[in-house]
């Protein structure tokens, strides 16, 4: 019995969720440098409207002249791309080495992470970068596994696991975070963070090891560090520190720099952070909320905007939904890549009018039977899982105790 | 007299638990040598860069995943519906044996058969990964295919709860309570992904076991 209430505690909701979901659609939120405003485009079912905060609406032509360096090829495809902008003259391929865009969603961190990992030779003299024939992991000392033979090279891994330990790393490692991938401009290694939550760089130059030891502040800790490989090279690096604060590790000299954004909270919100000429736009997104904040390329904060609705839970379905289910059982989540008894429970006390309404019925049901006594066990049930206890009770009778 | 009892019931399913055995040897050997010919015309780095971060299941071939479920399915049939077939359970109660111990012993008997098949395909599976992979791997395709193998003791005592009802009513809702706990099993998800939900399940599928008890329990009180 209790097997059917958890499957109908799983079933029933997704039942109601598919017959009465509505999409979410949350605004998308720009910094135009020309206007000194925010360009915000709402998709809807009416159509795409683009306007300003204050409401001034933009037509497409106008959001694009607005946003030079997002529409740059459409600009210049159609002459009206400007010389300059906010007085600095502007070569558009230069600019072009300005642009990044960077997303990260709660589900790539809350995930099974790779433990192996390709090692590139990063200095190769070849023009593409090549995957190397054996993979990589740090446990108790760092290993190489050949592919084909999966045998571990032990010259390589002692080379390697020495180069580490010299320069005081602690096994094993705790993550290894990089860009396991041909497809990136150049290869820039991993950053390694080791058991006591010290950060190194590690990579390998003409097959030799190349460590080196990242200084942060004793305490710190990381929640999920992202590397990157933009075309301006600034930085190799997103961090987010356990406080929610957004870090960039430069490039060659290895700095830790804080971004004047807060609130920075890559298990919970989705965070997108798009760069250019002059601008750093971090973007985060919750379940009822998306906020923008802009930097300047010194990472200090320029403006910032956010916008709220109503989220799922509250609207008219979700509320409904809160009263006719006491909880909500689901084996995927949004927010995680893992399977799981997900539970969410219910927020209203409607739900408990409900169960009780339902004992009552189940009473009325059961009228008729000899020993009444014997099913306090289904009312307990019932009332506490309300509509699942409810069909379960009834699906597997109680004539145990007759 | 339990030795009897065990003999009947291994009279009853011998060739179905050997023809599953067999089956499960046969899927695997045919696994693996798909994973050994996609090696050579891969080159083996890009195989497992596949495996490792493009998701690859390398067990999805075949009828590997679904064979725990099937050759459960077949032999929760095979045991228990003889005894459905003119009441002749019936005759199982009439023994001076009580009765609750022999649906047990029934029960068990399935469950253990079940449960040697799977270690053994479980541990081969295992084995033979270590031959091509490292351990990494082999862990992610391990955890990844235990619900498989949970939902065939799942699906035993489902069908056997199904088979033993007398009544066509309850059949039917037993079938849709199954058709809705089963596919947990089967969850979509990243190689790896399911270690947090392993613990609860193990446990749910345990207490179906008792509710088998439900089923005998009513066929034994006569409701047609």
């Amino acid at each position: 019995m209790i097997i059917a209430i958890v499957g109908f505690s799983i079933a029933l909701p997704r039942l109601y969720r598919m017959a009465f979901d509505k999409p979410v659609r949350a605004p998308f939120i720009q910094y135009s440098c020309i206007e000194k405003n925010f360009l915000i485009i709402r998709r809807s079912a009416d159509g795409i409207k683009r306007e300003t905060p204050q409401g001034k609406a933009f037509t497409r032509d106008e959001y694009e002249a607005a946003l030079p360096f997002m529409y740059a090829r459409q600009l210049l495809m159609d002459g009206t791309m400007p010389d300059s902008v906010n007085g600095v003259a502007i070569d558009v391929h230069e600019c072009n080495n300005y642009r990044s865009s960077f997303r990260l969603k709660p589900k790539m961190i809350h995930a099974p992470q790779p433990v192996l990992f390709p090692m590139f030779e990063s200095e190769s003299g070849r023009a593409r970068l090549e995957l190397p024939k054996d993979y990589f992991r740090i446990s108790w000392r760092m290993e190489f596994i050949d592919a084909k033979t999966n045998k571990v090279n032990e010259e390589k891994s002692r080379l390697f696991s020495a180069a580490l330990y010299h320069c005081g790393f602690q096994f094993p490692a705790r993550s290894i975070d990089g860009l396991p991938t041909t497809r990136k401009s150049c290869d820039e290694g991993y950053i390694v963070t080791d058991n006591k939550n010290q950060i190194f760089h590690l990579k390998m130059v003409k097959g030799e090891p190349f460590v080196n030891k990242v200084n942060i502040p004793s305490d710190m800790t990381f929640k999920t560090i992202q590397c990157v490989d933009n075309k301006d090279k600034l930085y190799y690096a997103f961090l987010v520190s356990s406080d929610n604060n957004l870090y960039v590790l430069t490039q060659d000299d290895y700095k830790l720099v804080k971004l004047e954004v807060n609130d920075i909270n890559p298990d919970k919100y989705e965070i997108r952070i798009y760069g250019d000429f002059f601008n750093f736009n971090v973007i985060t997104t919750g379940d009822n909320f998306t906020r923008s904040q802009i930097l300047n390329r010194e990472y200090k904060k320029v403006d910032e905007y956010s916008e709220t609705w109503t989220p799922l839970e509250d609207s008219r379905e979700g509320k409904i939904a809160q009263v006719l289910f006491p909880a909500q059982l689901a084996m995927t989540n949004s927010d995680s890549g893992y399977v799981n008894f997900f539970v969410s429970r219910s927020k209203s006390f409607g739900c408990l009018l409900l169960s009780l309404a339902l004992v009552v019925l189940q009473f009325f049901i059961i009228r008729k039977r000899k020993n009444k006594v014997n099913h306090i066990l289904d009312f307990c049930l019932v009332a506490f899982t309300g509509i699942f206890g409810f069909i379960a009770v009834n699906i597997f009778p109680n004539k145990f105790w007759d | 007299m339990w030795k009897s009892i065990v003999y009947k019931e291994w009279l009853k399913t011998r060739w179905f638990a050997i023809i599953y055995l067999l089956l499960s040897i046969l899927a695997i050997a045919n696994l693996f040598l798909k994973v050994q010919h996609d090696l050579t015309f891969n080159e083996a780095q890009k195989y497992w860069y596949m495996v490792v971060f493009q998701n690859l299941k390398y067990f999805k071939h075949g009828f590997f995943i679904v064979l725990p479920l099937l050759g459960a399915l077949t032999i929760a049939v095979a045991q228990y519906f003889p005894e459905t077939v003119s009441k002749r359970i019936k005759l199982s109660y009439h023994l001076p044996l009580n009765e609750n111990k022999m649906l047990l012993t029934m029960m068990l008997y399935g469950t253990i058969c079940i449960l040697i098949i799977s270690v053994v395909t479980f541990l081969l599976f295992v084995g033979l990964s270590f031959i091509w992979f490292p351990a990494e791997i082999v862990t992610g395709a391990a955890i990844t295919i235990a619900p498989y193998f949970l939902s065939g003791f799942a699906v035993y005592f489902l069908t056997a709860l199904m088979v033993l009802e007398p009544v066509w009513k309850y059949r039917f809702l037993y079938l849709i309570v199954a058709a809705i706990f089963v596919p947990v099993y089967f969850t979509r998800v990243v190689i790896g992904g399911y270690l947090p939900a392993l613990p609860l399940l193990t446990v749910f599928t345990v207490i179906l076991s008792i509710s088998l008890l439900f089923s005998g329990y009513r066929f034994r009180k006569g409701e047609m």
